[in-house]
């Protein structure tokens, strides 16, 4: 775990070849530092999923440079062999909805990512409860995910994006389901723990009520990143 | 607090897999090949014996007459039906005499005939005398040859023979008028004793032949039982033993008879000791003639001699013997028996004592490794 | 780490017991089938050993008595006894025919033993109550499976028998309970027809000049009485000495007595070979097909479970979890279905299927081991359905569109 952040240089997908090719990603350049809370915001179609799935490590794209912290781990191919570890231990999902598996408690669904990573189950649970003391959900650690709110459930799935202490978060929508107040409330914690953990997030959403909060948003079009400035208004 | 939901449902899930499992495993261990045989055990005990014998038979009477004529004839009448109690001396029917009074007429005419042939004959034998006579004293006077004399006297012994023969041959015309009028006695069938008609085998009108019985009879004081005994179940049987004579149709009901006698001739073919029953009283109403009965014949008691129900007798290589159980460990004692009674009791004569226990009844067949388990009554045999 | 498997299996228990209490029926049924092969192979065998012989004689060139019908007069047994390595020598014979009760009849297999004691070939070698016959009529020892009880007045033909002694597992190679009776009442039995056609006999025989001569009294008498006896039993059962060899016995018998002669290899190679055969095969059919619809079920079963976690998974692969990791969850919720369902599938089967079942259901260890080894395999392989699909799951589908 660095503090240098996600550094994106100059990103192309493309899928299919010949006359059917589509350029999702033309170029994407992109740089968050640790502690920071970016948005990613996008039309349908404008390479918004795709350029998530990069990031994730889910898909390979097709040329340029991703470095995570001080490791780049593609550049014109994947430099890091096993990509399910670097999903475990150095990305954090956070997802449109909580996706909390339902046969586990909660506390285990947020300690399965350091069991799977080696880490003995207490150990892993203590992390866990730690956590859910930050994001003021404690009181509901034994409790099935179907017995949570909606808004307790999320900020479960956000404590298992952080869980493994990973240098970059990737949230997907993060707040689409949530009333105004939720989603502010999400929002507010997401910056809390960037700077607590120095973590680097990258909010995907087109969320008009939180948009305003970030400080740096960067708008993709046609598979082309811009950065632009944001209004960082504050969480009210 | 919060711990109570999930452990509620652990609770729940061992309720349900820890029966099953227990339940798995009583069924792994107690049935099958691993299970212990159930076994019922039987005592020794000192008590007596009454043997029996039994067997089956039929009614039979001792004497049947069959009353018919002595040559070929028609029926003419019956005067008796069948169940009639008659006397000895009575006139059961009669024969139709056809030709026989003719017979008789033709017969007395050929005696009269012989009658006559024999006066012929003595008269001339006396002239045939009178003649030898004169001609002798013609002799003497010198009147005539000594060839006419030695005829004459030839003529005298002719004629002799031939009366005598005449004699014989009325005595033998006469000797067939008798026998004809013996057989028109005889057209009357007459009961020999008292008794009962039992069957009217040829109805008047129809032909007999000599020999063929006509009437039936039989003494119904002297019905007997014909009782089959199988051989290997006959040891014991003698005359003057008292029986029990259960009849067929009155099954229950016990009359008291005794063994009469024991065949000298057995059944080769069944295999069955015969012998003859009688019954102390003749029921009343005469059972059938041919009904079934079963005999059972009481042999003298045995006194009190160590028994054992034959349940517990078994034949495994050859030895008769028992499984005995002595502090739970099972054996197989070769015994020697002795006599059986009819209700499955037999004598031990060698190999047990009384208060010993045996196998009565067991589940399964028995050897020398089975594991047996004691119960009262085994499984799936309502008491 | 924790167990997936456990985990989900925990908090779906309802279900999954409900679902492997079903898949259990199945798999009983399967195990019965197997039982009831093996029982009737038993059943066979029981016939054979109860007999109490080591040798068949029968009707020249018959596979009698049990699988063909064999005819033999009844003076037979005499000129085999006196044979060398005999021990004893018993007629005996054999009717399948229905018995009466006071409600109804049972099937039974009526046997007709030789008059004799225990030890008798052919006599019943064990009871459960009751005695052996003493008389030498009108009584019998039956199987419990006919439903008699001891004192029951059982009809046969025209005449009624006392059940005096009870057996357990005597029966006919059918499954047909035994009754036994007196040789000469089965004799009897097996040969005399109804009232109706006795007397219609009579009269033919009276109407046949050749037969009532009224110039021969007693011959008429004569020939009805023989044509009223039964000279015939079915086959002699043969104990040889001790020391002396079966097969050499039966060879001096058919050499000198010109009969055919089955030891006991031979008669159950009749019996489970061509009498049984048939029901065996329809057996191993059944189950065959059992075996491959369970199979399918729990390959149904399994792969649905698997495709209502789908989402899961996708989110469990794309959070890194190993492909390994996610295989085993689902193989070893196959197994825990299959444990489930053979553990309900073996107790149904000794304690529901086998005592209600009309014939005899022998389940042997053996069996069990081997159908719980077949279990986990269908189980392991009816995975693989499912496998295939969460494997295929792309985890970029947990990243929405």
């Amino acid at each position: 775990m660095t503090a240098k952040g996600i550094r994106i240089q100059g990103l192309k997908k493309r899928y299919g070849s010949g006359d059917t090719a589509v350029d999702a990603l033309k170029a994407v350049d992109m740089h968050v530092a640790p502690g920071e809370v970016v948005g990613l915001i996008g039309p349908s179609g404008s390479g918004k999923s795709t350029l998530l799935k990069c990031l994730g490590a889910v898909i390979e794209p097709t040329a340029g440079k991703m470095i995570l912290g001080d490791d780049v781990i593609y550049d014109d191919g994947w430099k890091v062999k096993d990509l399910r570890a670097l999903r475990r231990d150095r990305i954090g999902f956070v997802f449109q909805a909580p996706y909390l598996i339902p046969f586990l408690d909660v506390t285990d669904n947020v300690a399965l990512l350091p069991m799977l990573a080696g880490m003995p189950n207490a150990g892993a649970r203590k992390r866990a409860i730690e956590l859910f003391k930050a994001l003021d959900v404690e009181h509901r650690a034994k409790a099935m995910p179907s017995q949570l709110s909606g808004g307790e459930q999320q900020r479960v799935a956000i404590a298992r994006g952080l869980v493994n202490r990973p240098p970059v978060i990737l949230a997907d929508e993060p707040t689409a389901p949530l009333d105004s107040e939720r989603a502010l409330a999400v929002i507010r914690i997401l910056n809390d723990m960037a700077k607590k953990f120095e973590t680097a997030i990258i909010v995907v959403t087109h969320d008009e009520k939180i948009i305003p909060t970030f400080k740096r948003i960067y708008n993709i079009r046609d598979g082309v990143t811009y950065e632009e400035e944001g209004e960082g208004r504050s969480f009210e | 607090m919060k711990k109570l939901p999930f452990q509620k449902r652990t609770l729940a899930l061992i309720a349900v897999l820890v029966p099953l499992l227990a339940l798995f495993v009583y069924v792994a261990l107690r049935s099958g090949p691993l299970a212990p045989v159930s076994v019922v055990l039987a005592t020794i005990e000192n008590k007596s014996l009454s043997p029996a014998l039994f067997g089956i038979g039929t009614i039979e009477a001792r004497y049947t007459y069959k009353i018919g004529p002595t040559v070929a004839g028609r029926v003419k009448r019956l005067n008796v039906h069948v169940g009639d109690r008659v006397k000895a001396g009575q006139v059961l029917g009669e024969m139709d005499p056809v030709d026989l009074y003719d017979h008789i007429r033709a017969q007395d005419a050929t005696l009269k005939q012989a009658d006559a042939q024999l006066n012929e004959a003595q008269v001339r034998r006396d002239y045939a005398q009178t003649q030898a006579l004169r001609y002798e004293q013609l002799l003497q006077a010198r009147s005539t040859s000594e060839e006419v004399v030695a005829t004459k006297q030839h003529d005298l012994l002719v004629a002799k023979a031939g009366l005598t023969a005449a004699r014989e041959e009325r005595s033998r015309v006469r000797a067939e008028r008798e026998a004809l009028g013996a057989q028109r006695s005889n057209l009357s069938l007459i009961a020999p004793v008292d008794g009962l008609v039992v069957s009217r085998d040829a109805e008047p009108g129809t032909t007999v032949v000599a020999g063929q019985a006509v009437v039936e009879l039989i003494d119904p004081n002297t019905l007997w039982v014909n009782v089959r005994f199988d051989q290997i179940r006959a040891q014991g049987l003698a005359p003057s033993l008292s029986a029990q004579i259960s009849l067929r149709s009155q099954a229950g009901e016990q009359k008291a008879g005794r063994v009469l006698r024991v065949e000298p001739l057995a059944d080769a073919v069944t295999e069955e000791t015969l012998a003859k029953v009688v019954f102390d009283q003749i029921p009343d109403p005469l059972p059938p003639v041919g009904e079934l009965v079963e005999v059972t014949v009481t042999l003298p008691t045995l006194g009190a001699t160590p028994i054992a129900p034959n349940a517990a007798i078994h034949n495994i290589d050859g030895n008769l013997g028992v499984w005995q159980v002595t502090n739970g460990a099972l054996h197989f004692i070769p015994v020697s028996l002795g006599i059986a009674d009819l209700e499955g009791r037999v004598q031990i004569r060698e190999g047990l004592q009384v208060g010993d226990q045996v196998v009565a009844y067991s589940e399964n067949t028995l050897n020398e490794h089975s594991r047996i388990h004691v119960v009262d009554h085994i499984p799936g045999v309502t008491p | 780490m924790i167990s997936l498997a456990g985990r989900d299996i925990m908090h779906s228990w309802g279900k999954f017991v409900f679902t492997g209490m079903g898949l259990g029926l199945l798999i009983g049924i399967t195990l019965s089938m197997a039982g009831i092969y093996r029982g009737m192979v038993d059943d066979a065998k029981v016939l054979l050993d109860n007999s109490g012989a080591d040798l068949w004689v029968v009707q020249k060139d018959t596979l009698g008595p049990y699988a063909e019908s064999s005819s033999l007069y009844d003076d037979l047994w005499r000129g085999i006894r006196g044979m060398g390595g005999v021990e004893q020598a018993a007629n005996i014979t054999y009717l399948t025919m229905q018995v009466g009760k006071q409600e109804g009849d049972v099937r039974a297999m009526v046997t007709g033993i030789t008059p004799g004691g225990p030890g008798t070939p052919g006599w019943p070698p064990h009871l459960v109550a009751g005695r052996q016959m003493t008389r030498s009529h009108y009584e019998a020892v039956a199987d419990i499976a006919s439903g008699f009880k001891l004192g029951d007045r059982i009809q046969i033909r025209r005449t009624q028998y006392t059940v005096v002694g009870l057996t357990r597992r005597m029966v006919s190679s059918n499954g047909d309970p035994m009754v036994f009776i007196p040789l000469k009442d089965a004799q009897e039995a097996q040969f005399l027809k109804d009232n109706d056609a006795i007397r219609g006999q009579r009269r033919r025989t009276a109407e046949n000049p050749a037969f009532n001569r009224p110039d021969v009294p007693g011959l008429f008498d004569a020939v009805i009485a023989s044509q009223t006896t039964n000279p015939y039993v079915n086959a002699v059962l043969v104990q040889v000495e001790a020391g002396h060899d079966p097969e050499e016995v039966a060879e001096s018998i058919r050499r000198w007595k010109r009969l055919t002669v089955y030891t006991r290899s031979q008669m159950e190679e009749i019996l489970v070979g061509k009498l049984i055969a048939t029901s065996a095969r329809q057996i191993f059919m059944f189950l065959v097909i059992l075996s491959i619809v369970s199979s399918a079920i729990v390959a149904f079963i399994i792969y649905t479970l698997t495709l209502g976690k789908i989402r899961e998974i996708a989110v469990l692969k794309l959070i890194g979890t190993r492909n390994r990791t996610i295989v085993g969850l689902i193989m070893q919720q196959s197994i825990a279905l299959g444990l489930i369902g053979f553990v309900v599938g073996k107790i149904s089967a000794t304690l529901l299927m086998a005592p209600i079942f009309p014939k005899y259901v022998l389940l042997q260890p053996l069996d069990s081991v081997m159908g719980f080894m077949a279990v986990v395999m269908i189980c392991v392989l009816s995975s693989i359905i499912a496998i295939r699909a969460a494997l295929r799951v792309d985890p970029a589908e947990a990243i929405g569109g």
